[in-house]
């Protein structure tokens, strides 16, 4: 009986929990300041059909805080991230925007984080080259202004509101290489032979306690 | 050889883990000791042991437990391997929801096939053979994961390691060559169970040594694939150990199964029609499928879900979604324990009960899974919908068994593989669209659950009653005798070839339940059941 009662006891901080927690304000991505910071994002090699090799070609990444913001004062960081394109985001639910930012999984890579200096109002650039656990996809780049509590109020990214401009591909590494292929087949050669040479033997040695 | 006599299907006896122990090739209900024979355990007169020391490895008996069960879970370990590090691999391969869930399906539908031929492969070469035959022959299955480059080849890999899933067949066939009918219910039990584990295993084994392998200084896609490795080894190291630690029988090898003359005394045509128009068999082939089957789809999708909708790191998903499978190490023998104790007082319609209730709670507990909004309330619901899936298919085994006499083998054979076939529909239904997320597709498999466990209450013996009907009155017709007498023919009768179902018959009065229980027995038939 007493694993009942833990049962129960456990159950009850379970919603105790999950009560306490539904009651803090959700922070959501429309309530963000939009157009905030402007981002542009050029690839090392651009053309029509250019698909850019992760751990080899690099983003040229260029921010600067719009002249329109109006949260400027909250700014703390900017931190600048790699987004997935719609087009990616088919059939992959592991990659799904949402509106509320902690449930938000469309921009997983990070790309680099910088403290905002107010003082500094030209724009900042920097090379990116592209990490070699970047997926294959189609992606954009977006900045987001990070207050002093470490909670997004404002972001710029490098394509439009749709996400449909200014969108690059990227063609991820295989992970697969030479040396992992030959050891593989070394082992499954191994397998089959020691099993092979294994049976043959016992056979033979079987025949002969037949034949004594 | 689990029978002497060497009909077919009897390769299969010990098969469901839970028969009772009426001894079908023993005369007397005692079983003799054989006292000649030296051995670590004591031994009948087949030299089969007695007696299961769980924590012994002596050579044959328990070394051939521990080989058989090893090999068992290193296969559910390879066969689920890919299932935790899916979120790294789905990023590598590009791969879309429905290629994921296609693979599940792909990894389950194998061994529907396998497992129906590694019977005959355990009868032309034994159990040892058979088992290192198929452990070592999957091992390049499993190294062929480093040359997967996209969705397709991940598909056929998975498939193909899928097929060592038939160890399943040779493990219980080698446990009834080294273990006495009486205590054969509780080794294939132990064994099935703890071979279910290595789908518990791979989860928290797999995302460790990528994890390892990481820190060494691969990147991700590489890391996996290298990862794959390990089950690599294990199955050449078992294959190995199997070989030369292994023998066929308690006093050797093949050599001495030469003596078997016999021909099979049972026509498989005949045991395959009985099998098939018993209308209980395919109630419990679909039943199956919502236990074992939801065990083995849990398997696939557990690890990926914890990962995306908890946020967690990889091998704290993983450590989650093993305690999911580790359950299997008592949950599947408490099952059958929970039926033999309704048995006692109720007989069988204890049975269906029991399965009935822990069923149908493992399939509400699977709702809440899919409902639980926070990890806590994930876990413990996980938790639970462990406890009754997998005692419920302890409890299945427990009620097979008496489904026909004749046709055991092939029954148990149908209703496993109905548990691969449930689990690959299941998958192929909720886990392989975009139509639902993956917490929706936990939901809707509970409400399946509970739909499908409903034919229980269909399910009806003469002489024993059913879920909501008592026996049959019928003095002839409501007997044990008819029951399993009438799967033989009057030619069949008067050749005497109905004499097992009929001793089958006798000692199966206990499942009337307690009235007949506490009854007076003679004492010459003393029933030898456990």
């Amino acid at each position: 009986m007493a694993i009942h009662k833990i049962l129960f006891a456990s159950l009850l901080i379970c919603l105790l929990i999950q009560s306490i927690h539904a009651a803090t304000k959700e922070r959501l991505f429309s309530d963000l300041e939009k157009s905030a910071l402007e981002v542009t994002a050029t690839p090392s090699r651009v053309g029509e059909g250019v698909v850019l090799a992760a751990g080899v070609d690099k983003l040229s990444i260029t921010w600067k805080v719009s002249s329109t913001a109006t949260k400027e004062p909250e700014f703390n960081a900017i931190k600048v991230k790699l987004c997935y394109a719609p087009a990616s985001q088919v059939d992959r639910p592991w990659r799904k925007t949402e509106n509320e930012l902690f449930k938000d999984k469309s921009c997983p890579h990070k790309i680099s984080s910088w403290s905002y200096d107010p003082a500094m109002k030209t724009a900042q650039s920097f090379d990116y080259t592209l990490e070699r656990d970047i997926p294959t996809g189609t992606y954009f780049v977006r900045a987001y202004a990070v207050d002093a509590k470490d909670h997004e109020v404002a972001f710029g990214q490098s394509t439009n509101e749709d996400k449909t401009s200014n969108l690059f591909s990227v063609q991820a590494i295989s992970g697969r290489h030479k040396s992992l292929d030959i050891a593989s087949v070394c082992f499954s050669v191994f397998s089959v032979v020691a099993l092979l040479v294994f049976f043959v033997n016992e056979k033979r040695k079987a025949k002969i306690e037949q034949s004594k | 050889m689990g029978d002497p006599s060497g009909e077919p299907g009897s390769s299969m006896h010990g098969v469901t883990g839970r028969e009772q122990s009426f001894a079908f090739s023993v005369a007397s209900p005692i079983v003799p000791t054989d006292t000649t024979a030296k051995f670590d355990l004591p031994v009948d007169t087949e030299h089969k042991a007695k007696v299961f020391k769980l924590f012994s490895f002596a050579n044959p008996h328990m070394r051939t437990f521990h080989l058989s069960w090893i090999s068992f879970s290193t296969c559910f370990v390879s066969t689920f391997a890919a299932a935790p590090l899916v979120p790294i691999i789905r990023e590598n391969l590009n791969l879309t929801k429905q290629d994921i869930g296609n693979a599940g399906v792909a990894s389950v539908s194998g061994s529907i096939f396998s497992r129906l031929v590694m019977g005959a492969v355990c009868d032309l070469l034994g159990p040892r053979y058979g088992c290192a035959f198929l452990v070592m022959l999957s091992a390049p299955t499993v190294f062929s994961m480093s040359f997967v480059a996209d969705a397709g080849g991940f598909i056929t890999v998975r498939f193909m390691i899928g097929f060592c899933l038939a160890t399943f067949v040779s493990c219980q066939y080698w446990m009834s060559t080294m273990f006495n009918s009486q205590i054969i219910g509780l080794v294939n039990g132990t064994a099935a169970g703890w071979g279910n584990m290595g789908g518990g295993i791979t989860q928290l084994l797999m995302p460790v040594v990528y994890e390892i392998i990481r820190r060494c200084g691969a990147t991700a896609f590489t890391a996996w694939r290298l990862a794959f490795f390990v089950p690599g080894w294990l199955h050449i190291i078992m294959g190995i150990l199997v070989l030369t630690l292994g023998q066929d029988l308690p006093d050797g090898n093949r050599s001495a199964l030469e003596k078997k003359g016999e021909v099979a005394k049972d026509k498989f045509g005949k045991i395959m029609w009985y099998a098939v128009t018993n209308y209980r068999t395919w109630i419990f082939v679909l039943l199956y499928g919502y236990s074992m089957g939801v065990e083995l789809s849990t398997d696939n999708v557990i690890a990926e879900y914890f990962f995306d909708r908890f946020h967690l790191k990889l091998h704290t998903a993983g450590i989650i979604a093993a305690s999911f499978g580790m359950a299997n190490f008592f949950a599947r023998p408490a099952g059958g324990y929970a039926s033999d104790i309704a048995a006692t007082y109720f007989g069988m319609r204890g049975r269906l009960w029991a399965l009935w209730i822990i069923q149908t709670a493992g399939g509400l507990f699977c709702v809440w899974l899919g409902r639980a909004n926070t990890l806590v309330t994930a876990i413990v619901a996980m938790i639970l919908f462990s406890l009754g899936a997998q005692a419920a298919c302890g409890a299945t085994f427990a009620i097979v068994p008496f489904v026909s006499r004749r046709a055991l083998g092939i029954i148990s054979g149908l209703t496993g593989a109905g548990g691969n076939f449930g689990s690959g529909l299941t998958q192929l239904i909720f886990f392989s669209t975009s139509q639902f997320t993956t917490e929706q597709g936990l939901t809707w498999m509970g409400v399946m659950i509970v739909a499908c466990t409903l034919p229980v209450t269909l399910i009806h013996f003469p002489q024993w009653g059913s879920m909501f009907l008592p026996p049959s009155k019928d003095p002839v017709k409501g007997t044990e005798e008819h029951y399993y007498a009438s799967e033989w023919n009057e030619q069949e009768k008067q050749k005497n070839m109905h004499q097992g179902s009929l001793r089958f018959a006798e000692n199966s009065k206990s499942e009337g339940g307690r009235r007949v229980r506490s009854a007076a027995t003679p004492p010459e038939n003393t029933p030898n059941n456990v």
